[in-house]
C-alpha cells in the first residue's frame, strides 16, 4: 500500500468520476469481497457507463490501485487531523491512535478483507512489504507530531505509532482495544510515549 | 530415540513443503516421507492437508522461537536480551530458506496461517520475558508501579512486529538496535 503525503500526489483524474468509482469499489468490496467484485459491478454501483469507467481506469487492477492510494491518503489525513486538534503531545498521540483504530474497525471493505480474504491484505502489510507500509504510514502521519518533536524524531515516532496500531489490528486476540479511550490512554501513557521522546528523556546508566 | 508419530508427521510435512511448496504438497507425500500410514495421519489430523499445513506452520514457529530463546537466555540484563534477540531473530529470518521460499512463491497461502498462529507465539514470548522483567524489578531497575504482565505483553507484541518487519531499523547496526530497544521498547519500562 502507498501513502502519499497528500492526495495531490495521487494520479489526477476527473475528481467526480474518481470519487464515485472509489466509493463504488469500496461498497462492492464490503458486500462481496475483492475477488468477486467485477468491473461491471463497480460501474453499476457508481451509476457510470462501463465504457466511461473503462476510459478512466482501463480495468479492475488500476481501479483497485487508485482506491488503495486514495484510501491510504484519506486515512492518513484523518489521523493527522485527529492529532492536529489536540494541544499536548500525549493528547495528540492518544487521539491519533484511537482515530486510526476506529477508522480500521469501521472500514467495512477492510473488515470484509480481514475476515474473508486475508490472503489479499496480508502480503501488503507483513514482512518486506510491511517495511514499506510502516515507513510510508509513519511519514504520512508524522506532520501531526512535528509541533512536538524534531523532524527526524517525528518520522520515527510516526512509524512507531503505525506499528502499534498495525500489530493490534493483525493480532486476532486483543487484550487491548485501541478504539477505547481509557485503554489507549493507559497504553500510550505507560509504554508508548516514554519511548518517543528521545534519549534526553532517559536517565543515563 | 522413539519419535512420536505426530512429531514425525509434522517434520515430514515440513520437509515436503521445503521441497514442493505448500500448494503442491499432498497427504500422500507426507505418508511417503514420514512412514506413517494414511489412516494414522487422518486420525492425528482429521482436517487433512489444511490442518497439516496449519499445524506445521505453528510447529516451525515454536521451533524458531525456542531456538531464539536458547540463543539469548543468559543475557546479562533485559535490554541486552532484547538487543541480542532482535539481531539473532533478524538473521534467522533472513537465512530461513523455507520461509523465504514460501514468502516468495506462496505468500497468499502462508501469511493467513502465521497470523492465525500468532497469538500462541505472543503468549510464548511474553511468558519467556516475564521472569527477566521480574529480575529487573528485584534489582530496582524498572519504573515504580510497573505492571509486569502488561509490560511483557507490550514488548512481546512489538518485538514480534520488529522481527517480521524492522521498518526503518537496520538490525545489522548495533547502535540502531541499542537505540530502538532502550528508547521505543523500554523507555516506559526501565528507569
Amino acid at each position: 500500500m502507498v501513502f502519499p503525503a497528500t492526495t495531490a500526489e495521487a494520479p489526477s483524474l476527473s475528481p467526480t468520476i474518481e470519487d464515485r468509482a472509489v466509493r463504488a469499489t469500496l461498497a462492492c468490496v464490503a458486500r462481496h469481497g475483492l475477488a468477486k467484485t467485477t468491473f461491471d459491478d463497480v460501474a453499476r454501483e457508481a451509476g457510470c457507463a462501463r465504457a466511461t469507467l473503462y476510459r478512466y481506469f482501463g480495468g479492475k487492477g488500476q481501479l483497485v490501485r487508485i482506491t488503495l492510494v486514495r484510501e491510504a491518503a484519506r486515512l492518513a489525513a484523518s489521523v493527522r487531523e485527529a492529532g492536529d486538534a489536540e494541544s499536548t503531545f500525549e493528547d495528540a498521540v492518544v487521539a491519533m491512535v484511537i482515530r486510526a483504530a476506529r477508522e480500521l474497525r469501521e472500514h467495512e471493505a477492510l473488515q470484509f478483507l480481514f475476515a474473508f480474504e486475508p490472503e489479499l491484505v496480508l502480503p501488503h502489510v507483513t514482512f518486506d512489504a510491511g517495511n514499506r507500509f510502516l515507513v510510508g504510514a509513519g511519514s504520512a502521519v508524522a506532520p501531526a507530531l512535528s509541533r512536538f518533536l524534531p523532524a527526524e524524531r517525528a518520522d520515527r515516532a510516526g512509524e512507531w505509532l503505525a506499528r502499534v496500531v498495525l500489530t493490534h489490528a493483525l493480532s486476532p486476540t486483543r487484550p487491548i482495544d485501541l478504539t477505547d479511550e481509557a485503554e489507549t490512554r493507559a497504553l500510550v501513557h505507560e509504554f508508548v510515549l516514554p519511548g518517543l521522546l528521545g534519549p534526553q528523556s532517559l536517565p543515563r546508566g | 530415540m522413539q519419535v512420536e508419530p505426530r512429531e514425525r508427521v509434522l517434520e515430514a510435512t515440513y520437509a515436503c513443503v521445503a521441497r514442493f511448496g505448500m500448494g503442491k504438497t499432498t497427504v500422500e507425500d507426507v505418508v511417503k516421507e514420514s512412514g506413517v500410514s494414511r489412516a494414522s495421519i487422518y486420525r492425528l489430523f482429521p482436517g487433512g492437508k489444511d490442518q497439516l499445513l496449519r499445524e506445521t506452520v505453528g510447529w516451525e514457529m515454536n521451533r524458531f522461537f525456542a531456538r531464539l530463546a536458547e540463543a539469548v537466555y543468559d543475557a546479562p540484563d533485559f535490554a541486552s536480551l532484547l538487543e541480542e534477540g532482535l539481531v539473532f531473530a533478524h538473521r534467522a529470518i533472513q537465512e530461513h530458506e523455507v520461509l523465504r521460499k514460501v514468502l516468495e512463491t506462496e505468500p497468499e497461502r502462508f501469511l493467513p496461517l502465521i497470523t492465525v498462529e500468532q497469538h500462541r507465539v505472543l503468549d510464548f514470548i511474553s511468558a519467556f520475558l516475564l521472569p527477566y522483567l521480574e529480575r529487573e524489578q528485584r534489582a530496582g531497575r524498572v519504573r515504580p508501579g510497573l505492571d509486569l504482565e502488561a509490560a511483557a505483553q507490550y514488548v512481546a507484541r512489538l518485538v514480534l512486529s520488529l522481527i517480521g518487519s524492522p521498518g526503518r531499523w537496520d538490525m545489522d547496526d548495533p547502535e540502531q538496535v541499542r537505540s530502538l530497544v532502550r528508547e521505543e521498547l523500554l523507555g516506559g519500562i526501565l528507569v
